[in-house]
């Protein structure tokens, strides 16, 4: 337990002293500070009053969850990537594995300081934009929006725990940390433009929706039954490219965290389904989702994204322990 | 009598079809200096990852202070050291926080630690360089920091893996020196394989000779060089006043000399399966010439070396 500890506080410090994490780290700060500026003008001018939109509004389409989307899986990867095989390539992992210890306390050591160094990561600059948009929008978050800023930053570091066990799994399996990288940044490219494009190919191919030139009766009517079975297809085409998208971890990120931070309104309805209408505008009531049907509504997502963070992790220890240390290692 | 510092009892490992190290028997006792000579590929380094507890045998067993290798091997590294061959550092990080890491790794109290780490400075010569970052050290700088973090937990044996490879002249006698002295001061049994056979001759008391992950040989400098080729053979070099053929003649004459040689104009070489020095001084003092020297040849570890590895 103790080396455990050991391993873990000089790979913390590691990380938060590394130029690499630092650049990252900055950079982060940098553009959540910009999209918290965008969040609080778009909730001002669509005057929606939801403190937490800040995390998912944007005038410009640089939101938080965009640049976690996008710059996350860098610093999780950047954190994970070379863990195992630069101490292998700079010769120090058989002066590690010759002190008394376990070798499981290297890999759990390794993986909670980066895991932590994320934490730090999510924890701040989600801290610091709620803090820089107080005064932007002139009021604070309620109760309920504490809770999912909380639920949405617990699920970032999940996320961003998802990419560091990815470049810690690359880390055991490769010898060099230039392949560890390459194949991490493929990962990254795969997960966030291939797979989008993959999907929709697939979709397509397996569900054409092709709209003919002559979908019309003779009465110059649209073929009612054309455009039913052409709405069938295009759902089905919609469903199978979101299942195929779901293997990315940011596609369900992305579905997670919009859950979470999004305030969604409803139609009140009466216990037998009806809408109750409001007396004074005529209109249907509107109320706000509860934060808690929010976030169990996308716990298939979250769940997904822990079980993707464990195996990667699993991998990655099985292999280290079993890896046999030779001459030259 | 004590029990061997380490023993290994038909010790094999094998990659696949490879046979790195072949029912390998070596005993090693306390406070003893060992040698761990053989080519590339031979199974040095197989052999010593496996007494570390860090490579698992195939077959055989393996104890070093008393520990198996392979139920008890944290015990094994709590007792042993070692500095593996090519062992690197974190260059980021300056000397004194290297082994303030791997102290901490052996639990060793904080304060007994900076006593230990300034101890230690001190016996390589490395202070004014401890809180240095190792990106900077030169190659032996480096070699001294393993030293020094193979000496930090206070090790009853060390294993070294080439430990001067890359070293200049130098800084390679320091290091030897310095092996030397812990072995001394300390009684630490010192366990190095090297391919500079000069010091392996110069700090080791016994040599031990791996060929083909078999142990050929394992005997002090000496016996080796009395045994050399095999056999009971004693080379006796003389320095004289003068050399006849006729006294070459006579001493080839004398049983149980086996060959005669002149090196130079008054020095020759004899070699005997049996002690006859009296009946040689005999003879050269009745030939009219004077014995100015008279000295056992000792053979080089590299020619004993050598010789194992003729046919290879």
């Amino acid at each position: 337990m103790t080396s455990f500890i050991v391993v873990c506080k000089k790979e913390l410090a590691d990380h938060l002293g590394s130029k690499r994490f630092l650049l990252l780290f900055a950079l982060i700060i940098v553009l959540s500070l910009v999209s918290a500026y965008q969040g609080a003008e778009s909730i001002r001018q669509l005057g929606s009053g939801a403190f937490v939109n800040i995390f998912s509004s944007s005038m410009s389409g640089l939101s938080f969850t965009y640049v976690m989307l996008m710059f996350g899986p860098i610093i999780g990867l950047a954190l994970g990537f070379d863990a195992i095989n630069r101490e292998k390539s700079q010769g120090s992992l058989s002066v590690l594995l010759s002190q008394p210890i376990f070798r499981d306390s290297i890999i759990n050591g390794k993986f909670l300081a980066g895991i932590i160094a994320l934490s730090l990561l999510a924890v701040s600059t989600i801290g610091i934009m709620t803090g820089a948009a107080i005064p932007m929008l002139g009021f604070g978050p309620s109760p309920d929006h504490i809770v999912r800023i909380v639920a949405f930053t617990l699920v970032t570091i999940l996320y961003l725990s998802v990419w560091l066990s990815i470049g810690v799994l690359f880390s055991t399996l490769t010898k060099k940390t230039t392949t560890s990288m390459l194949a991490s940044i493929s990962m990254w490219i795969f997960s966030a433009v291939v797979i989008s494009i993959v999907a929709s190919l697939v979709a397509n191919t397996v569900y054409p929706t092709v709209w003919p030139s002559s979908v019309y009766s003779s009465g110059g009517m649209l073929d009612q039954n054309f455009f039913d079975d052409y709405m069938e297809r295009m759902e089905l085409q919609n469903e199978l490219r979101t299942t195929i998208q779901r293997f990315s971890p940011s596609i369900l990120y992305q579905e997670a965290s919009s859950a979470i931070i999004t305030i969604n309104r409803v139609p009140v309805t009466s216990s037998s389904g009806e809408l109750i209408f409001d007396s004074s505008t005529g209109f249907p009531s509107i109320q706000y989702v509860d934060e808690a049907q929010d976030i169990l509504t996308n716990w298939p997502q979250i769940v997904v994204l822990a079980v993707v963070a464990g195996a990667c992790f699993a991998a990655s220890y099985m292999i280290f322990l079993r890896k046999e240390i030779r001459a030259g290692n | 009598m004590s029990e061997p510092m380490i023993k290994t009892n038909q010790l094999t490992k094998h990659y696949g079809e490879i046979k790195a190290v072949d029912q390998l028997d070596l005993t090693v006792n306390e406070g003893e200096v060992v040698g761990f000579l053989g080519p590339n590929g031979s199974g040095k380094t197989t052999t010593l990852l496996m007494l570390m507890g860090l490579s698992l045998p195939t077959s055989g067993t393996a104890s070093v202070g008393g520990y198996s290798v392979i139920e008890q091997s944290k015990n094994v590294r709590q007792i042993a050291a070692m500095l593996p061959e090519g062992a690197g550092y974190y260059d980021d990080l300056t000397a004194r926080q290297n082994l303030r890491y791997i102290g901490e790794l052996n639990e060793i109290p904080r304060d007994e630690l900076e006593t230990r780490i300034d101890e230690l400075f001190d016996m390589v010569s490395l202070k004014k360089w401890a809180d240095t970052k190792v990106g900077k050290f030169s190659r032996g700088m480096k070699q001294r920091l393993g030293i020094m973090e193979v000496l930090v937990k206070k090790p009853k044996i060390a294993f070294f893996d080439e430990p001067t490879l890359g070293l200049d002249p130098k800084a390679t006698k320091e290091l030897r020196d310095l092996l030397i002295r812990l072995n001394k001061d300390y009684n630490l049994t010192i366990m190095m394989s090297s391919h500079l056979l000069y010091e392996i001759q110069q700090t080791c008391q016994r040599v031990l000779i791996i060929r083909k992950g078999q142990l050929v040989v394992s005997d002090s400098i000496a016996n080796l060089s009395n045994h050399f080729d095999g056999k009971d053979r004693t080379s006796i070099e003389f320095e004289l006043t003068k050399v006849s053929s006729d006294l070459i003649q006579k001493l080839k004459d004398i049983d149980g000399v086996t060959s005669v040689d002149k090196e130079s104009k008054n020095k020759l070489f004899v070699q005997t399966n049996i002690d006859k020095s009296q009946e040689i001084s005999e003879a050269i003092t009745k030939s009219g010439s004077t014995i100015l020297l008279m000295k056992p040849k000792e053979h080089s570890l590299e020619e004993i070396f050598l010789n194992y590895y003729e046919d290879d």
